[in-house]
């Protein structure tokens, strides 16, 4: 009970930071805090529009944040979800062509595609950890960068629209787009996906050996030697889960959004999911929170820069300053727990 | 007695949250004296003497060097005023060596160019003195642990104490590094200097102190002069009634249960940690592994309960009603009834962030009522934990308390009740007592010596000789990766045993 207490203070602090500083930084810019703060908050949580945009910013940021935090909870660093997500994408849309002839369960297959697509690449970076010793940090931060020029050379070679005009991939056909849910918005069933993931995960992390496992190995790697948890096994699983859920975002976004592989579809949720994670404690069910609270910050952060001329980096110093002031008091509190003790 | 004092504590009251740690505790040391501080756990020592280190600021109480009171308000102070403290733990930086160890927070040696010629001439004259090895550019990682100790006093000693304090420095040390230890206070105390000496074994204070006080509850209980004492009357004092002695009845050997052969595990660098081990633990029997540290018996054990695989030989595990050929993972071996009591607790044992009940289900995932079929059941932990910690008399705040708000000696029964709870037919116990006071000690080792007597193998690895012949029917000992015996006790003697372990016969 006492942990709860902590995460909202420590959601709580970490939020008050993120209004206070920026604010400072719009001061300087001579601009009225007040009144930014009060368009960001109109426009993303006043408007349906607003609103519909900020979910459809959450439901990737979710879904690989549920990957982060399943990975971090086993101790390892996912700084991967950039790449994972292209490489869950550029899979799912590879089977594209030949999921036409699967009736209604093409789209369920486009999306376990996309799952696959990431769990590989996350599964092989857990093997190189497990089996080498490999330091996951860099080699999914490697990834990322092969990730992205494979989906270079791919919309402009292989999977590039016959027409070959644009650097782009064909589009997918009708029955392999996600349903929009929202009236009059963009907003597409990925929430329900992941909505589903977030309990889902929360249940096997709570409720299951296998995310016992999980924690075990990420709070003591001798314990884990010691009962006779297969470390390797474990760790390969994490990262199989972790880089699935972020391939399922590229799934998602592609059958949800884009609709065909362009440059730049990931727009670089990779490290705000590391944020919304963290801020969520590592909680799967508390990530579609987070995400959202982000989401504002995000669409809100591009709403200022078109109506108030604030610059959009904005959202980059918000983002900076919530996981520095949720560092900070997860380490006061640490520090407190061991004066105490 | 006649000694003007050269330190007084006079009624230091410290209270924490909730508990009052120190209650109007008295004590004098005079120069050239050693005095031993008996006490259970969590009897108020460890506040006592962070006190003078510098560390605790007392709520109340004078304490007096001198003849004149002083204040203590930080290490610093403490260091200023002569007092030298050496802590259970090792307070060294492993990947650097001793003489940057030595120089690390001491500004005599220089404050941007550190001085190490001056720093080993000084500090090597002060262990030619005191009969240590001095070897200033040796890593710590490389050292003994009784070598690191040795450091850790020569670290104290080099600011010219005329207070050493000396916190269970014998817990973590091999009986021979024992009496090296003693020689080095004999030494000191010839130069003048006042010793305090924290230990849990009363052959620790008879053998070296001149007085004794004894705390219990926060309070100083007893004390006097050590010539009048004897073994029996420490434990009265220390624990408020007689211990009932452990009563050694002869054992009914019976099948065996674990055979091993030729067991073969090399280290990193291709010498063998463990080089072709050979013996059989039978039902019923108590067989004890001694050596000192670093000499194969960790990773003999480690072997033996599945943490990791050897290079060649045979472990047959004779188990339930079937044979089974190793190595087996710990979980597989867990489900076949056998039981870990790990070397380090909080390392391998117990996870210090999760809570009890947690820790219950570590060793138990493999159980159907905990985890039937990839579920966990985690109120069955919470049950199972909780009769655990009525039977044990564990003091924790309930199976949802965080397994670090319990004191080591409560850890260690906490991981006793959860390895015997469901008797176990092989019993791998390392260390089990390190570090426990000794009503744990003699609670502990009663429940192997249970566990035993209804036809459990119990393999009980220890570096105290004392402990081996309390409890144990056979003996054996690693020396540098071999393995000596199993003897019956009866054909042996401590003597002989020490010298097998320090490898001189």
């Amino acid at each position: 009970m006492d942990d709860g207490h902590r995460m909202i203070r420590a959601f709580v602090v970490a939020v008050l930071a993120a209004v206070a500083v920026p604010s400072g930084f719009l001061l300087l810019a001579g601009k009225a805090p007040l009144a930014t703060w009060g368009a960001l908050l109109s426009y993303t949580l006043g408007t349906w529009v607003g609103f519909s945009d900020v979910l459809i910013h959450a439901i990737p940021l979710t879904l690989i944040g549920i990957g982060v935090a399943v990975a971090f909870r086993a101790g390892i660093f996912n700084l991967g979800g950039d790449g994972q997500l292209i490489c869950g994408a550029v899979l799912a849309v590879a089977l594209a062509p030949i999921l036409g002839g699967f009736e209604w369960l093409g789209l369920p297959i486009f999306l376990v595609a996309g799952f696959v697509g990431g769990g590989v690449i996350g599964g092989l970076v857990g093997w190189l950890r497990a089996r080498f010793g490999a330091n996951e940090i860099i080699v999914t931060i490697m990834m990322n960068y092969v990730a992205l020029q494979l989906l270079t050379w791919l919309i402009r070679g292989p999977l590039q629209d016959p027409l070959r005009i644009f650097p782009r991939s064909y589009a997918l056909a009708i029955e392999l787009q996600l349903p929009i849910v929202g009236g009059g918005t963009r907003l597409h069933a990925g929430i329900i996906a992941a909505a589903l993931a977030a309990g889902l995960m929360q249940i096997v992390i709570s409720r299951t050996t296998f995310g016992f496992r999980l924690a075990v190995l990420g709070e003591s790697s001798g314990a884990a030697v010691y009962a006779g948890i297969n470390v390797a096994r474990v760790t390969v699983g994490a990262m199989v889960l972790s880089g699935g859920f972020a391939g399922l975002a590229g799934a998602v976004e592609i059958a949800g959004v884009h609709q065909r592989l362009q440059d730049n579809f990931a727009g670089g949720f990779g490290l705000e999911a590391i944020a919304v994670a963290l801020m969520a404690r590592l909680h799967p069910i508390a990530v579609p929170l987070t995400s959202v609270l982000f989401g504002v910050f995000y669409v809100g952060s591009g709403a200022l820069q078109r109506q108030m001329s604030v610059p959009f980096p904005l959202v980059w110093i918000i983002e900076g300053v919530v996981i520095l002031a949720y560092l900070g008091f997860v380490a006061a509190a640490a520090r407190k727990a061991a004066r105490t003790a | 007695m006649a000694r003007a004092p050269l330190l007084e504590l006079r009624g230091v009251t410290k209270r924490f949250p909730g508990v009052v740690a120190n209650d109007n505790v008295s004590l004098s040391l005079a120069a050239s004296e050693v005095l031993g501080v008996l006490g259970e756990n969590g009897a108020g020592k460890s506040t006592l003497m962070n006190i003078l280190a510098g560390l605790v600021i007392p709520d109340a109480g004078e304490i007096v060097l001198d003849g004149m009171p002083i204040r203590l308000a930080t290490p610093r102070d403490a260091v200023a005023a002569g007092i030298g403290m050496v802590h259970q733990h090792f307070k060294l930086i492993d990947t650097l060596t001793v003489q940057e160890n030595l120089a690390l927070g001491d500004r005599r040696w220089g404050r941007r160019v550190v001085d190490y010629r001056g720093l080993s001439r000084t500090i090597g004259g002060l262990a030619r003195e005191l009969g240590m090895q001095f070897d200033p550019t040796a890593r710590i990682d490389r050292l003994s642990v009784g070598q690191q100790q040795q450091i850790e006093i020569l670290k104290a000693l080099s600011r010219n104490p005329r207070i050493l304090i000396l916190d269970e420095p014998t817990s973590v040390l091999a009986p021979e590094e024992r009496g090296g230890l003693f020689a080095m206070i004999a030494r000191l105390r010839e130069r003048g200097t006042g010793v305090i000496l924290i230990s849990h074994r009363m052959e620790d204070i008879l053998e070296t102190c001149e007085r004794v006080i004894v705390m219990r509850q926060s309070r100083v209980v007893g004390g006097g002069a050590v010539a009048g004492l004897d073994r029996a009357a420490l434990v009265r004092m220390v624990v408020g009634e007689s211990l009932p002695r452990l009563e050694h009845r002869s054992a009914h050997a019976g099948r065996p249960v674990l055979t091993v052969e030729d067991l073969v595990l090399l280290r990193p660098n291709g010498l063998p940690a463990v080089a072709g081990a050979s013996f059989e633990l039978r039902a019923g029997e108590v067989t004890a592994l001694c050596g000192v540290e670093g000499n194969g018996q960790s990773e003999l054990i480690e072997l033996i309960a599945g943490m990791r695989g050897p290079q060649g030989g045979r472990m047959v595990y004779h188990l339930g009603s079937g044979r089974h050929v190793g190595p087996m993972s710990p979980e597989a071996l867990r489900a076949l009834g056998v039981a870990h009591v790990p070397e380090d607790r909080l390392r391998y044992g117990l996870i210090g962030a999760f809570s009890l009940a947690d820790n219950w289900l570590l060793t138990n995932l493999w159980n159907a009522i905990f985890a039937p079929g990839g579920w966990l059941r985690p109120e069955q932990g919470r049950i199972r934990c909780g009769q655990a910690i009525r039977a044990y008399d564990i003091r924790a705040g309930g199976p949802a308390a965080r397994l670090r708000t319990l004191s080591g000696g409560n850890q260690q029964k906490f991981v006793l009740a959860r390895e015997l709870a469901d008797t176990p037919q092989l019993i791998i116990a390392a260390h089990a007592t390190r570090g426990l006071d000794v009503r744990t000690i003699d609670f502990v080792l009663r429940e192997l010596l249970r566990a035993r007597d209804r036809g459990a193998a119990v393999l009980l690895l220890s570096a105290d000789l004392d402990e081996a012949w309390e409890v144990a029917d056979q003996v054996m000992v690693m020396s540098r990766g071999h393995l000596r015996g199993p003897v019956p006790l009866a054909a042996t003697t401590r003597h002989e045993v020490g010298h097998w372990m320090t490898g001189t016969a």
